[in-house]
């Protein structure tokens, strides 16, 4: 009897630590698709034609590839963090990309009150 | 030999190996030092603290406070595990990100600016080019109603000219019908019978005469306004000089009255009794002289 309860008591610590492990750890595929849609909507914004957006879109593209590798090895708990920076670093390349956008914006803006004004004269 | 001296030397040895070991596990466990990751996302941190996302994306900031604040939590909790490294990257970019969406935010409003500049600018230039246009249109209409007067101006003389001359051309006619008109040196003359003008011995015009008269007065002398006018009485040789000089005198100054009562200027009509002074036929038959008891008329263009 005291043996019995000793046997399930390890199986039951066994089983929470093979869990602990990652072995189950559930495919990160919605982690996946928010880094992805990050990733395309940087490269939707003009990401590539600023150079630090460009930086972080390839990272990000570089960690979601890992995290593919990763998620077939099924190393789930691994991806998982990948595609967090992955996520953070596709966010950041948005992020920079409307930034680079703005400024272009802006540049055209006063570029045109500068025409104007040499119009106006 | 050798391994009697390393036993020798032993303790002292294993004491410093001891000592070694455990200050490199002091240092190695010593999670107080935080990892690389770490310290660069309080570098980011603060650097998008001290940007403009404070001012303009305080929220965006927060995230990026927020994510720090548990990067530091797991460090606290569990040192420098890969699980505080990831937490301390995700931090970085969130704190990079805060501070490009403050300066994306300063951009835009800069934009907003210039463009609410570029279109008072434009505004005014488009005032300025509708001012000078309407001006300029202006202008034209000026010179072309000024052109349009200037035709119409020169075609109502040219009308008038062609009138006047019209007219002239037709009293000349009318008046050959009745009078010798010439041409002369001294302008151009009209000879009138006496006999048409005159009673025989009298010195007032009949009424034919002045219709007669009028007509020469409008034409002629009329249509050339700056012109002066000389009235020159003749008469036969029959009766004496002096009466023949008195009635040529009057009759005219019967002529040059009636042509200052019709208007014309009286300092342009002078007026000469010349009596038998001029024949112009022989005295000698009846033909002759009705022929010399005339008027005549000079009309001398002014002189340019």
């Amino acid at each position: 009897m005291r043996t019995a309860t000793f046997v399930s008591l390890f199986l039951a610590v066994a089983t929470t630590t093979v869990a602990g492990c990652g072995g189950s750890f559930p495919p990160p595929s919605e982690r996946l698709a928010t880094a992805e849609a990050a990733a395309r909507s940087a490269r939707e914004l003009g990401a590539d034609k600023d150079p630090k957006a460009a930086l972080h879109l390839k990272l990000a593209q570089e960690q979601i590839d890992q995290a593919k590798a990763q998620m077939k090895a099924e190393e789930n708990k691994k991806a998982d963090q990948t595609l967090s920076r992955a996520g953070a670093d596709a966010e950041l390349a948005v992020a920079l990309a409307k930034e680079n956008n703005a400024r272009t914006e802006t540049e055209k803006a006063k570029e045109k009150i500068k025409s104007l004004k040499k119009e106006g004269k | 030999m050798r391994t009697v001296t390393a036993l020798r030397l032993s303790p002292t040895t294993s004491a410093m190996a001891l000592l070694a070991v455990l200050s490199l596990a002091a240092v190695g466990c010593g999670s107080t030092l935080p990892p690389k990751e770490l310290v660069d996302a309080r570098a980011a941190y603060d650097t998008a603290s001290k940007g403009p996302a404070a001012q303009q994306t305080p929220a965006e900031l927060h995230t990026a406070r927020q994510a720090l604040d548990q990067a530091e939590r797991l460090f606290n909790d569990e040192g420098d595990g890969q699980v505080t490294k990831h937490a301390a990257y995700d931090a970085i970019r969130k704190a990079q990100a805060a501070d490009s969406m403050g300066r994306t935010a300063v951009l835009a409003k800069e934009k907003e600016a210039a463009e609410k500049d570029a279109q008072a600018l434009e505004g005014d230039i488009h005032r300025k080019t509708q001012g000078e246009l309407a001006k300029t249109k202006a202008e034209l209409e000026r010179e072309r109603a000024a052109l349009e007067k200037s035709r119409e101006q020169l075609e109502r003389e040219r009308i008038a000219r062609e009138e006047a001359e019209k007219k002239a051309a037709q009293a000349l006619a009318d008046l050959r019908k009745f009078a010798e008109v010439k041409s002369e040196a001294r302008g151009t003359v009209i000879t009138l019978s006496g006999g048409v003008l005159f009673v025989s011995n009298e010195s007032t015009l009949s009424a034919g005469a002045m219709a007669k008269l009028a007509e020469v007065s409008d034409a002629l002398i009329k249509s050339d306004p700056d012109s002066s006018i000389t009235i020159e009485g003749h008469t036969d040789n029959q009766g004496q000089a002096k009466y023949n000089d008195e009635l040529s005198q009057k009759r005219a100054d019967a002529v040059r009255d009636y042509f200052v009562s019709r208007g014309i200027a009286k300092d342009r009509i002078k007026s000469n009794g010349l009596g038998a002074a001029r024949p112009i036929a022989p005295n000698t038959s009846p033909e002759g002289r009705a022929n010399n008891r005339r008027v005549e008329i000079i009309i001398t263009p002014a002189k340019k």
